[in-house]
């Protein structure tokens, strides 16, 4: 009267492989489920006997104990529902022992034996492979995330009655179609689409080919929120790895809907956000934040003075660490989050500071205490300060529509390139990662770009932080244009992409 | 306006001998930190009373003023008040004295004493006034620097209210060449208002002239300013405005110094412009116009120094090129489509510019900046005849 399935808990983003055993013996019926059962799993008790019914299976009227083990490990999540019962069945020789062997189970269980779409199925998969087994066993509609593993087989099943038939021969599963083995992404917007902002534009390929985080600033309607849209379009198409670590984020949150997620991501978050929706957190499972769901792509965060301190404060460690751990009474766990920032905000209350055609009316106390905020450590991160002007409509009408995504792309692709070779000994992908120290030492620049740079110190247009964000920008310049060294040119074009303010006087050392 | 029931004059003035001796000056001390009562009902009755400490003890018994008027004339130590004023190194000008700035002597409603730090106010040949907006643009507080620089230069004092915006930049102006400067202020010396001129007040108190009509430890009072701003243009033989939106206090300024017979320049701005709006009402109701702080200095008479027209001498063909691009403020793009070059190289350029000098950017949009425009009498060589070895 003993069963044994294997079932996948996810912590985080990793799956770890759970063996569920059941026993039914004597005694009144009941099922109890040791094993440190996390409140998700304790929900599936009452689950899953009516589903087993459902499937026009057997429930044993005696009492059942189901033990997850490893004992030290908490179980979270609705996947072990099909592994549970499937240990109850085995045990109770409805389906064949034998069968289950080298198959890893999950997904969650409907009353009438269906079963559902499943958060973080493409992380049960990697760790199935990872243990060695043959394959697994997961919801139909999660069957394409799983597909992506290399060399396991999947099925797909849509109910607890064709797993079982499945395990007895009986049914036999479409293989899932072999998903595009290439990632292509495809866009819905592009570059072109945005009249004017060549100043802006040109400082998103720059921020695109160098890593750098960016800040806009300007009115409402300047074209902001378009602009930031457009910046995942720019960047260096992702490696099949990094699709993967995206799928699997965004697999875990339970936002996947189908398979590889080939284009990267544009995370925007209202300003209300809370700091663990934000960043990762939850009670009971510990669900990935938008700084994870952005991973490998843009954070775009909007109104950014609006947000809460406590949330922006939290965005400190992702931005330096390219990771995010949450801890919780149910356990610590670290999610990936390296993502490029964007930021923008008004240059004022009212909005219209600098304005060509509105004029400010905020009182000046208010403009100062507005300032501050857009000068706080987080945006030490920031390299690109931008000031997004509203277009009139003559200056709209004028313009040619600039060039596309894929031209801009291909350039960046370059200087990437160039970025990895050069900080292939210090594990740093680009200009954007690079420390203070690091950058002055790694820049190549020519003696006339360090004159001028130390003369825009002197001319305070520059304080000791603005010197290594220029440096780092006027690296990332010089390597679009193909260049060794750091020329005065670089340096010049940088300079531009470090105000963010359209009140110069009110921006006294940022 | 007041002028109306005032019109034919003369108007009544304070008696010749008002605060000339002890008894008046400790007198003053008390009247001068009066809050309800206006400066023309105190001439009223220094009038009738004949001098300040019978006005005193008129306001004291009940005769006169307001109830709290009354009762904090009858509290107040003049020589606390005195003490306050010593402390702060202000000293107390009287009517009667012969340091009492003559040309206040003729304008409406002058004040009976007032307080000074540093040195004594000019004489009105040697005073100009500038106001304008305490929020304005970025060229319009140039223009004012200059002209505070111009007039300071030529040994004329920058009078204005040491508020934000046009009043700061031409007081910055008259002390960045260590010229002479003078503040009126609405609040006591030792209140620095606004706080944000707090470092200005105090550099203008120790290389110039800080002005009040008000007691120490006056706070600023919204009805201040206005009565301050009579004080501004009573000072000054000529009146100088650079911007102001509709209702600025710059127009009441400029409107008393119209009363009190003196001249009026204004700065003149784009029509469409918010800030526009009292310069060239101003000019449409016969102040002079002027177009920078040269037309001014010509029209006062003083003598013009040469301006830097050979800076742009330094600049390489493609520095000129993008400069003559620049009529208004520009995008970087429309710069870059005229003259087909890619917008990074636009971008750079116009960074030297700004790096310069030459060119600023508002919002995005590039300017050019005094330093960039032609001298009037000497064109700037077209960039063709530029030699290229000559660029830095």
């Amino acid at each position: 009267m003993y069963g044994r399935v294997n079932g996948v808990t996810v912590v985080g983003v990793r799956g770890h492989l759970v063996a569920v055993e059941a026993h039914v013996g004597r005694g009144l019926p009941s099922l109890t489920l040791t094993g440190l059962p996390g409140a998700g799993v304790q929900d599936a008790r009452d689950r899953i006997r009516p589903a087993v019914e459902s499937a026009g299976l057997e429930w044993p009227l005696r009492r059942v104990v189901v033990n997850l083990s490893p004992g030290t490990l908490r179980k979270e999540g609705p996947g072990l529902d099909l592994p549970v019962a499937l240990g109850v069945l085995a045990a109770t020789a409805q389906v064949p022992a034998a069968a289950i062997q080298g198959w890893a189970f999950a997904g969650e269980l409907s009353l009438r034996g269906g079963l559902v779409s499943t958060p973080g199925v493409l992380s049960v998969a990697i760790a199935a492979a990872g243990a060695g087994l043959r394959g697994v066993v997961v919801p139909a509609s999660n069957a394409a995330e799983a597909a992506l593993v290399d060399d396991l087989e999947v099925v797909g099943a849509a109910s607890l009655g064709e797993v079982v038939g499945f395990l007895r021969g009986t049914w036999r599963p479409t293989v899932p179609e072999a998903t595009a083995r290439r990632v292509d992404a495809r866009h819905a917007v592009d570059l072109a689409e945005v009249r004017g902002q060549g100043q802006a534009r040109r400082a998103l390929e720059v921020a695109a080919a160098g890593g750098h985080n960016v800040l806009m600033v300007g009115p409402p309607g300047a074209g902001k929120t378009m602009l930031a849209r457009r910046l995942p379009t720019i960047l260096p198409s992702m490696s099949r790895d990094e699709s993967l670590e995206v799928t699997q984020l965004h697999s875990v949150a339970g936002l996947l809907d189908g398979g590889l997620i080939p284009a990267r991501p544009f995370r925007s978050p209202h300003h209300t956000v809370s700091p663990s929706a934000l960043l990762g957190g939850g009670t009971a499972f510990l669900r990935p934040g938008e700084v994870s769901l952005a991973h490998h792509g843009v954070l775009f965060l909007d109104e950014f003075t609006e947000f809460r301190r406590d949330a922006i404060e939290g965005l400190r460690q992702p931005l330096e660490d390219g990771r995010v751990v949450v801890t919780r009474m149910v356990g610590t766990v670290a999610f990936p989050a390296r993502f490029t920032l964007v930021a923008a905000a008004n240059p004022c209350p009212c909005g219209f500071a600098g304005d060509a055609l509105r004029r400010c009316t905020c009182r000046e106390d208010r403009l100062q205490a507005y300032q501050a905020k857009l000068t706080g450590p987080l945006l030490d991160r920031v390299d690109i300060r931008l000031v997004i002007p509203r277009l009139t409509k003559r200056e709209l009408l004028g313009e040619q529509p600039g060039e596309s995504s894929t031209a801009v792309r291909e350039r960046v692709e370059r200087a990437r390139a160039r970025q990895r070779r050069r900080y292939a000994r210090f594990g740093l992908p680009n200009n954007g990662q690079l420390s203070g120290p690091l950058a002055r030492r790694e820049a190549r620049i020519s003696a006339d770009a360090r004159d001028l740079l130390a003369s825009a110190v002197d001319l305070h247009a520059l304080t000791g932080r603005g010197f290594d964000r220029t440096l780092k920008v006027s690296r990332t310049i010089a390597d679009l244009a193909g260049a060794d060294r750091v020329e005065p040119d670089h340096v010049v074009e940088a300079l531009a992409y470090r105000s963010a303010s359209p009140v110069p006087e009110l921006e006294r050392a940022v | 306006m007041r002028s109306e029931d005032r019109a034919g004059g003369p108007w009544p003035t304070w008696p010749p001998t008002y605060g000339s001796d002890e008894e008046d000056r400790r007198a003053l001390f008390v009247l001068s930190a009066l809050r309800g009562i206006s400066p023309r009902s105190l001439i009223s009755l220094a009038v009738e009373r004949g001098s300040a400490a019978s006005t005193l003890a008129w306001i004291r018994e009940g005769r006169a003023g307001s109830d709290n008027d009354q009762a904090f004339a009858r509290a107040l130590d003049p020589d606390a008040i005195a003490g306050a004023a010593k402390a702060c190194g202000a000293r107390l000008i009287t009517w009667a004295s012969v340091d009492y700035p003559s040309q206040l002597r003729e304008i409406h409603d002058p004040p009976g004493a007032i307080y000074v730090i540093g040195r004594t106010p000019p004489d009105v040949t040697s005073a100009v006034a500038t106001v304008g907006a305490r929020r304005c643009t970025a060229s319009g507080r140039e223009a004012a620097h200059a002209i505070g620089r111009g007039l300071a230069l030529a040994g004329v004092t920058v009078v204005s209210g040491a508020a934000r915006g046009i009043d700061a930049a031409s007081h910055e102006g008259a002390l960045s060449v260590q010229g002479p400067t003078l503040a009126v202020l609405g609040s006591g010396l030792d209140v620095p208002y606004p706080s944000a001129s707090r470092a200005l007040i105090r550099r203008i108190g120790a290389a110039g002239t800080l002005v009040s009509e008000y007691a120490p430890a006056t706070p600023p009072s919204q009805h201040h300013f206005p009565a301050r701003n009579r004080i501004v243009a009573g000072l000054c033989r000529a009146t100088v405005v650079v911007e102001g939106a509709r209702g600025s206090g710059s127009l009441i300024t400029a409107e008393h110094a119209m009363e009190f017979g003196r001249d009026v320049f204004a700065l003149a701005g784009s029509v469409t412009s918010a800030l526009s709006e009292v310069p060239l009402q101003l000019i449409r109701e016969g102040a002079t116009l002027i177009r920078d702080a040269e037309d001014l200095l010509s029209d006062l008479g003083v003598e013009v120094l040469p301006t830097e027209a050979t800076e742009r001498l330094g600049l390489d063909d493609a520095e000129l090129r993008v400069l003559a691009g620049i009529v208004e403020p520009t995008l970087p793009d429309r710069v870059a489509t005229s003259l087909g070059v890619g917008i990074h190289e636009v971008v750079a350029v116009l960074m030297r510019l700004e790096l310069r000098g030459f060119v600023r950017n508002v919002g995005g949009r590039y300017e050019t900046t005094l330093k960039a425009r032609p001298h009037r009498d000497r064109p700037v060589r077209p960039p063709a005849d530029v030699d290229p070895g000559s660029a830095a």
